[in-house]
């Protein structure tokens, strides 16, 4: 079998309350991702979904459990992992070009180097000739993919992405999918995505984790079986159905739902 | 959106109109009044020691100017600008402290806050028996004078940020002295320069009534013994003087803020200077459209 590049095992997080003691949020979570894998985390709001990533992103320790990343403890320590928020915290006084080359930046990098891939990459990215724009000219979408670039010259084998695109409408968020699923193919990401959308989950996923509300727990996980290139043509297949009944099935707490397709 | 690149620079054209006009407005209200001063003075026959009429002030102005006031603003505006730079120095020191030290913010915040009920000018002549009849008590004066403002505004700014910014930071591996400068440092800015702008104009009157106890030259020292001999045209001349330095600082503090915050101000000349040099990028983003 394939080492993992991500392996998460055990993971159980509290917070202390005055008058309930020690409330877990996340409550014995193991995942495993192989490389250049996409796994979605869907489940309702509030459920601990973004404790789940401080943690691998090391912003926070856990009570109890491992993240591992290439056969290495990673807890606790930030930075090992690209880390995009559900905001996309662009720095309003820096230009784009300046903001998607933050993180090389901060680590120190030749600055020379950066800007110039950073230039190369402006145009996969839709930003063309946007380069010297401050973030408050950018539509939402723009926004999202200049955070998403910033997040790509990481350069970090794992992303985390938390709903990216919620705060899109449905048609930048469906124009927007099927751009990241190429990103994610060509700059060889293993990705793990928080989403509140059964299609997006579906669409963008080797495998769909449904999370359980407070405390966070697997409810189930669909193996997705569509083919690796895909368009957004593949949502009208009945394949792509099924799976979103068995999500929306472990969504709804459904216990008979079907662990696997095959 | 385009749409606003595109015409940035007629945009900039019609707000430097609409400026002009701006100032219009206050211009002619302040002549309206100096008429209305001028009317009464005579009208009502008052004596120019009591308040002497707009042209007369007008006429003292290019009578002593040259060769009474301006030799003493020399003397106020360096006091001023040593002031100012003192006080700048103290609130970056203090603000790092307020905000780094939890210590310093329970322990000295509160004892800062309670100085400043002391009226500043009532120490005057004790700095004077310490430092000596120089232009030393009356910088000091100064400056504490306009620190406090620029303290608590910059601690306001620091302390803003919202948490999100300092994860994704911390995500980033950032250190504690990048996420101070190119995180906590931009986001006050505005905040910062808000400070500047009223410590700036403080300053100007801390400088002059620290003048008003043991000094020799300046604005102040002028002010006060032009009083004495009810000599209340050259006061006034001199109040002129006072004011428009006090606005040249205000303004020159906020040319600065606009040439360093070049995101927030998109009119004035460092960004007109972006936008010529990227012209192209505003022909790309007609041609998207």
């Amino acid at each position: 079998m394939e080492s993992a590049r991500l392996q998460i095992s055990g993971l159980y997080c509290g917070y202390v309350t005055p008058d309930r003691g020690l409330v877990p949020a996340v409550d014995g979570i193991d995942l495993s991702l192989k490389s250049n894998e996409f796994v979605s985390i869907i489940g309702p709001s509030g459920c601990g979904k973004s404790t789940l990533f401080n943690v691998i992103a090391g912003l926070l320790a856990p009570n109890s459990g491992d993240v591992a990343l290439d056969g290495r403890k990673i807890v606790g320590q930030p930075g090992h992992v690209a880390y995009m928020m559900q905001r996309d915290l662009l720095l309003p006084w820096r230009t784009v070009l300046d903001n998607v080359v933050l993180g090389p930046e901060l680590a120190g990098r030749p600055m020379a180097e950066v800007r110039n891939r950073a230039l190369a990459l402006l145009r996969r990215f839709g930003l063309e000739g946007y380069e010297n724009s401050y973030p408050s000219a950018l539509s939402g979408g723009m926004r999202q993919r200049a955070a998403l670039l910033r997040t790509i010259l990481c350069d970090r084998s794992v992303v985390l992405l938390d709903e990216p695109f919620g705060a899109l409408d449905a048609l930048t968020r469906a124009t927007m999918h099927e751009w990241l699923l190429g990103i994610q193919r060509e700059f060889r990401q293993t990705m793990i995505l928080i989403t509140h959308d059964p299609d997006e989950a579906v669409y963008l996923s080797d495998r769909v984790y449904v999370a359980t509300p407070r405390p966070m727990r697997f409810a189930g996980v669909v193996p997705v079986s569509l083919p690796y290139e895909r368009t957004s043509d593949v949502t009208m297949t009945p394949e792509f159905a099924h799976h979103k009944r068995q999500v929306l099935s472990f969504l709804r707490g459904g216990k008979d739902a079907p662990a696997a397709l095959h | 959106m385009t749409v606003r690149t595109a015409n940035r620079g007629t945009a900039g054209r019609a707000s430097a109109l609409s400026r002009l006009g701006d100032a219009a407005l206050p211009l002619g209200i302040m002549f309206s009044l100096l008429l209305v001063w001028e009317a009464a003075v005579h009208l009502l026959d008052i004596k120019a020691y009591v308040l002497p009429a707009p042209t007369a002030i007008f006429g003292e102005l290019v009578a002593s100017g040259p060769k009474v006031i301006l030799p003493q603003l020399k003397a106020t505006l360096f006091e001023t600008l040593a002031g100012y730079a003192l006080a700048v120095a103290v609130a970056a020191v203090l603000s790092v402290l307020i905000l780094y030290s939890s210590a310093f913010r329970r322990g000295v915040l509160p004892l800062i806050v309670a100085s400043q009920t002391v009226p500043v000018i009532t120490m005057a002549p004790v700095l004077v028996i310490w430092f000596g009849y120089n232009s030393l008590p009356r910088i000091i004066i100064t400056a504490i004078v306009a620190f406090f403002p620029l303290t608590i505004a910059t601690v306001t700014g620091l302390r803003s940020l919202e948490p999100q910014f300092i994860d994704f930071f911390r995500s980033l591996n950032a250190t504690p002295s990048q996420i101070f400068f190119k995180l906590r440092l931009p986001v006050a800015l505005p905040n910062i320069f808000g400070g500047l702008k009223v410590a700036a104009t403080l300053a100007v009157i801390g400088a002059t009534i620290s003048e008003w106890v043991g000094a020799s030259q300046g604005i102040g020292y002028l002010i006060a013994q032009d009083t004495a001999q009810l000599n209340t045209t050259r006061v006034f001349a001199s109040l002129t003087v006072l004011g428009i330095s006090g606005m040249a600082l205000f303004g020159l503090v906020g040319l600065v803020e606009r040439l360093s915050m070049p995101w927030l101000h998109r009119r004035p000349s460092l960004a007109w200077l972006r936008n010529t040099r990227g012209n192209g990028q505003a022909a790309g983003a007609v041609a998207r459209s």
